[in-house]
């Protein structure tokens, strides 16, 4: 029992070392990535990037540099503020002339990360009177959730309101709603200019649309081509109200809702994989600015205003495996155990290979050096056989735990 | 003889289990007091809307408690056996050593499980008074690995104090707080769940590490 007792002791050390160990190691060693952050010139017709560093940089897509007012001559759409304080904004751009409240309305931003999608979500959430006729938004008294019917508890009782939830389980149900919902996703804040409701996908993949008016449920049932799912909405509040949201399937396609319409239609980006991509999404008058950014590259695509591809750019940079602290690394360690994911907010045991099987040559030499410990201390080696293993296959890991719990009582 | 080693290890344990216990209902009492108070001077939509939305973790107060109930108990049960090294008398007993250090460590488990038990029943008792299921169900994902840092320091606490080598006291403590700190991170609401299954298997394997020091302390290790 009491050798048991110590390899539970051992294990858990092990675990403890592979988690301790490599953070320190990249705490140590890691060396970050400046990427570039690359916008398209809507009077050039081309990329400009700026790349962070000491100076930092600005540069066209073939390497001519610019002074920093040059390049964000080139850039109006995303510098107008300053072009306008220097003095130096365009009246036109490509023959038409520039009205500050377009360019206003016309402009938008939207950041995903892959743990915006890989995390708890609320299972709650607020119906707002989409047409209350008032100036701002105001938070109702209650919260709804869709499990076998809709039901709206209000938040200061924590009871359920009967007769709210019954009027919206039928319109949902009379529009073919499989109950329970699978995915909730709006806005569900004051801070917005004006409420949509939610969209919502059914236990069928069913996508609807559904919010309140004047009281009364409003539910529309989108037409889906067959075999669409998707895996993640962001819904938007943009000042030009082209669409709803953007959504993404589970092929990692991006689709956009347009507004009243109910069209989806796929963005021409074939670069992106929710699952380990952040990407960014910057509209202005002329075009759409599609950033997908991953580990060792990124990729952008130019829409026109009718969702056209017109111009993309792709840079990478050596990938983790490939940069000389993760060489050394994979001679050290066999991997490394994390709780934590940078694609996830879910704590779990993360577990991710060394990049190269260097850490085989350390292993032999530990367990040698184990080997000829036991030898020095005149060990039965038949009683270290499971040490013997664990050095052989956790390594550095493996050589700490045993000896910091020694096991030379059971000799 | 068994019900004389389980009414000794009471005896250790009693009033630092039932302080512990009260301390406890007292903390999740101001907790609920809180939510009381935020319930009346903000209204209970803000409330719900800054625990969904905003992050709020009306239970974050509580976070370390379990732990600090599994280092005292775990130091009331055994830091008075290592006193001029009493517990070689409970060796000495007609029992087998490893089974009378079990029992011992039983009752500790037993103990504290049951105040745990407690404590996490007041406190889904006071949390569906003020929220639906949903949310009090995310809620007890959340303490859950709280409750269990607290058993892995108990199980810690035994085997450090019965390690007779100061030097390995010091390591063992080390491999202790990286070890605790598995179960405490601080994340959002409910996002312990895919990591539950594991860390209990863990805490459960924890629980007979303290045979391996009181090895060492009864072979004479210095």
């Amino acid at each position: 029992m009491e050798k048991f007792s110590r390899i539970i002791l051992v294990l858990g050390a092990i675990l403890v070392l592979a988690i301790t160990l490599p953070m320190l190691y990249w705490m140590a060693f890691e060396k970050p990535i400046k990427k570039p952050f690359v916008l398209y010139s809507c009077i050039d017709k081309d990329f400009f990037i700026l790349r962070a560093g000491t100076p930092i940089t600005f540069e066209d897509n073939k390497g001519n540099k610019y002074t920093r007012e040059k390049y964000e001559q080139k850039l109006p759409m995303w510098y107008f503020q300053q072009l306008m304080v220097s003095g130096l904004m365009p009246d036109t751009i490509n023959g038409k002339a520039i009205d500050m409240h377009d360019i206003g309305r016309n402009k938008s931003f939207e950041r995903f990360k892959p743990e915006d999608m890989n995390c708890p979500k609320p299972k709650f959430f607020p119906m707002f009177e989409s047409q209350s006729g008032r100036a701002s938004l105001e938070l109702p008294n209650d919260y709804f959730r869709i499990t076998w019917r809709v039901e709206f508890i209000d938040a200061g009782t924590n009871k359920i309101l009967e007769e709210k939830s019954q009027l919206f389980s039928a319109a949902l149900y009379h529009k073919d709603f499989a109950f329970p919902a699978t995915k909730i996703e709006g806005l569900p804040t004051t801070r917005k200019s004006c409420d949509e409701g939610y969209l919502i996908v059914d236990s069928s993949n069913e996508l609807f649309h559904v919010k309140m008016i004047k009281g009364k449920p409003f539910v529309k049932k989108i037409d889906l081509p067959d075999g669409l799912k998707f895996k993640h909405i962001i819904c938007v509040d943009f000042k030009d109200k082209k669409y709803y949201a953007y959504l993404f399937s589970e092929k990692n396609e991006i689709y956009i809702l347009t507004q009243d319409e109910y069209e989806l239609i796929k963005f021409p980006v074939t670069e992106f994989n929710a699952e380990n991509c952040d990407l960014k999404i910057y509209g202005d008058l002329f075009n759409y600015n599609v950033t997908v950014e991953a580990e060792g590259h990124t990729d952008v695509i130019i829409l026109d205003k009718e969702y056209k591809k017109v111009d993309s750019y792709h840079e990478s940079w050596p990938l983790l495996s490939e940069r000389t602290e993760d060489k050394i690394f994979g001679y050290l360690f066999p991997g490394e155990l994390s709780m934590e994911d940078p694609n996830s907010k879910y704590i779990n045991f993360y577990w991710k290979g060394s990049g190269n099987l260097g850490w085989i040559i350390l292993n032999l030499l530990l367990l040698a050096v184990h080997f000829l410990i036991l030898r020095r201390r005149e060990a039965k080696l038949k009683g270290h056989a499971v040490d013997l293993a664990l050095v052989a296959v956790t390594g550095i890991y493996g050589f700490l735990a045993v000896n910091l719990f020694q096991n030379k009582f059971f000799d | 003889m068994w019900k004389s080693i389980v009414y000794k290890e009471w005896l250790k344990i009693r009033w630092f289990l039932i302080g512990f216990t009260i301390l406890g209902i007292v903390g999740i009492g101001y907790l609920f007091l809180k939510v009381q108070h935020g319930f009346t001077f903000q209204g209970g939509t803000s409330f719900w809307y800054n625990i969904l939305f905003m992050g709020l973790q009306f239970f974050g107060f509580f976070k370390y408690f379990p732990l600090l109930g599994g280092l005292i108990i775990g130091v009331a049960q055994y830091f008075p056996e290592t006193i001029n090294k009493r517990i070689k008398l409970t060796f000495h007993l007609p029992l087998k050593e490893n089974n009378v250090l079990l029992i011992m460590h039983a009752i500790g488990v037993v103990c504290l499980v049951l105040s745990y038990m407690l404590l996490l029943g007041v406190f889904i008792t006071l949390s569906t008074i003020y929220f639906p299921s949903q949310m009090v169900f995310d809620s007890v994902v959340s303490v859950t690995p709280w409750f269990l840092a607290g058993l892995v320091a108990y199980f810690f606490v035994a085997l450090i104090v019965l390690e007779p080598v100061w030097m390995y006291r010091l390591l063992y403590a080390m491999v202790a707080g990286f070890f605790v700190n598995i179960y405490v991170k601080s994340p959002v609401i409910a996002a312990y769940g895919p990591a539950i299954p594991g860390l209990f298997v863990l805490t459960i394997l924890m629980s007979v590490v303290l045979l391996f020091s009181a090895y060492r302390f009864r072979k004479g290790e210095m």
